[in-house]
């Protein structure tokens, strides 16, 4: 494999990576540093009493029925404590590669537009590969959703507005929820966000490449995710939904928000699957932010680009939900 | 996985949570940041509102700690920390806060401080500019611009919203905008107009403008001063008023012009003695002994045909010295 060089990284998430100490972060994950890594992850993850903001939101934590046969799901239900009514809900997934991470990481983000629109946020806990490869996430994070499609009124939830949310590998179970509530047409989703999804176990873009060993998340990390998701099956006979880039149908979906940044892994794929949405007829918004590594607005929320990022996400849903 | 403000809440106060802030500049160096992301950066660190000010070069930039850059808020408070940027001392990078010192605050201000220097250095003209900033100056001046473009430009500036501020104007037509009790700029000549609210710019301008009739290079064939306040005009303006009216010259100031082609200098002692309390103090402005100057005064009046020395003369002597200013 020939190195190329990457893009430049914007010089305040540059500055606020090297400010951590580190050169780069969760990159290189093997299956024998997983433990460390997903302890690494979870460091600085809020509690429940942390989310709960000073009574700013009613954070509940619920366990509903899982995939049949199965455990129940816990499903962490957070509702501002000023919202009206039903409001729309935003099926949240977390990320961490498909084998880290738990239903309140990342979630701090979710809340940003929680607050601003009147937003419920369900942020599902799904099983973790590789103790438990596919489909045991997705299965897990269907039956959330349907419980979450079916009982709306009880959290306060319009169940004709729910939107899907997932960064990283919460994005590659947000597309997949996606297409498979197409095809079984059991939840009606009002729109796809995804922010720097993981949608490709391919694993061999340019990006993929360029970011060998540098920024955060790279090709050894992502080949560590995939594989355990998949059980160590060649990806060529992963079954469907379990790689969202691998959907040959990329029509009829609802309408997706893609953002990734222009120094990560995950840039080539991104473009690509929106290059597809479109090319299938669908409705999507890109966003390529440059310099950005993966997560960026996690790890320096208050740089400028991170906060256009935000706003992008912002207004889009503001669009999406009539708000 | 922490996030920068997660991390160095974690470290506060220690040596560590300093590397980091030396890390964090070194790297915001090494890739071509603005004045904002310097701002910003001292802004997260810290903790507490940041601001870069430098007057001279109209810098203003205020950013919170959560990343959103805003406007000024309120004028500086005299306790909050800072630090000098560069070695001509007119910038400042100032942390919102009068918290006791602490070794990473002290660490932020002087790392911003440095790339701070080294952006304006490179981005920008390495000393305070010298002249006034015609085009956007040139809209905040113009009455027939609307007030709300005026205001927008006023904030151009970079002058603090709400306060006073007042025109000077230089030879040659250029005007500046000046915030009310500021150093006013080193200029060989400037009419200074009042201090108005911002959106009366365009009357401290054209009253500026008269100011700067009256001034003069104060040289001996150009005698008069060089820093003339509007304000200090008084009926004055309406000899500029009538002048502009088309009125003609009046008889003093003809005499006093023929007067000057007989006697050297003697428009250059008339301006002394006529700015000056006594004909002692006069004498000793233009370096001569008093009864020298007693001497050349009787000539003057001799060929003007009025007596100086009396108040109603000394008067008519100082209209026909504006009037000679203004029609120069």
């Amino acid at each position: 494999m020939t190195t190329i060089a990457p893009p430049p990284f914007d010089p305040e998430l540059a500055a606020a990576l090297a400010a951590t100490g580190q050169d780069t972060v969760a990159t290189g994950i093997t299956p024998d540093t997983l433990a460390d890594a997903r302890a690494a992850l979870l460091e600085g993850v809020p509690s429940v009493a942390d989310l709960a903001a000073d009574g700013t939101y009613d954070v509940e934590e619920l366990a509903v029925p899982g995939p049949e046969g199965g455990q129940d799901v816990p499903l962490l239900v957070i509702r501002p404590r000023d919202a009206v009514g039903l409001r729309p809900v935003v099926y949240h997934t977390h990320g961490g590669g498909l084998i880290m991470g738990n239903n309140r990481f990342g979630v701090d983000l979710v809340l940003e537009w929680a607050r601003e629109l009147g937003l419920i946020v369900v942020s599902v806990g799904y099983r973790l590969a590789p103790e438990h490869p596919f489909p045991a996430g997705l299965d897990d994070a269907h039956a959330g959703l349907r419980w979450v499609h079916e009982h709306a009124g009880e959290i306060g939830g319009d169940a004709r507005r729910i939107v899907l949310a997932g960064g990283s590998a919460g994005g590659t179970l947000a597309a997949a929820l996606a297409q498979l509530t197409r095809d079984r047409g059991d939840v009606e989703v009002l729109g796809q966000l995804l922010m720097y999804p993981m949608l490709d176990d391919r694993n061999d873009s340019v990006s993929v490449r360029q970011m060998a060993g540098i920024g955060v998340w790279d090709g050894i990390s992502n080949a560590t995710g995939w594989s355990a998701w998949l059980a160590g099956r060649p990806g060529a006979d992963a079954p469907r939904y379990a790689v969202p880039a691998r959907e040959r149908d990329l029509a009829g979906l609802p309408p997706a928000f893609l953002d990734v940044g222009s120094a990560e892994t995950f840039r080539d794929e991104v473009v690509e699957y929106a290059g597809r949405i479109w090319a299938a007829g669908g409705e999507a918004e890109l966003h390529v932010w440059p310099g950005a590594f993966h997560g960026f607005d996690f790890l320096a929320p208050q740089a400028e680009l991170s906060q256009r990022a935000r706003q992008a996400r912002l207004h889009w849903l503001r669009r999406l939900l009539g708000e | 996985m922490q996030n920068l403000a997660g991390r160095l809440a974690a470290v506060d106060e220690s040596a560590g949570a300093a590397i980091d802030v030396i890390a964090y500049f070194d790297r915001l160096a090494q890739s071509r940041a603005g004045l904002e992301q310097v701002v910003r950066g001292a802004a997260v660190l810290a903790g507490v509102p940041a601001r870069l000010v430098d007057p001279s070069r109209r810098i203003q930039v205020r950013v919170e700690p959560d990343g959103v850059r805003t406007a000024h808020a309120d004028p500086p408070d005299p306790r909050w920390r800072w630090h000098p940027v560069g070695p001509d001392g007119t910038g400042r990078v100032v942390l919102e806060t009068d918290r006791r010192a602490s070794l990473v605050d002290d660490m932020v201000l002087e790392r911003a401080a440095m790339l701070a220097e080294l952006v304006i250095s490179r981005v920008r003209r390495p000393g305070p500019s010298p002249g006034p900033d015609c085009a956007v100056v040139e809209v905040v001046v113009d009455p027939h611009v609307l007030v709300d473009e005026r205001l927008r430009a006023y904030r151009e500036l970079g002058l603090p919203a709400g306060a006073r501020a007042l025109v000077v104007a230089w030879p040659g037509g250029h005007v500046q905008v000046v915030a009310a009790g500021a150093p006013l700029p080193d200029a060989p000549r400037l009419g200074v107009g009042t201090a108005v609210d911002a959106p009366d710019l365009p009357i401290s301008a054209a009253r500026a403008r008269t100011a700067l009739r009256f001034s003069a290079d104060d040289t001996a064939d150009d005698p008069g001063a060089r820093v003339v306040h509007a304000d200090d005009l008084g009926g004055l303006e309406l000899i500029a008023a009538a002048v502009d009216a088309g009125a003609p010259p009046t008889a003093d100031l003809r005499s006093l012009r023929r007067a000057a082609e007989e006697i050297p200098h003697l428009v250059l002692t008339l301006t002394r003695y006529a700015a000056s309390a006594s004909i002692r103090a006069a004498a000793a402005a233009l370096f001569v002994h008093h009864s020298t100057l007693q001497d050349r005064l009787d000539h003057a009046e001799r060929l003007l045909g009025w007596d100086v020395r009396q108040p109603a003369g000394r008067l008519r002597l100082q209209m026909a010295l504006a009037e000679r200013l203004l029609r120069r």
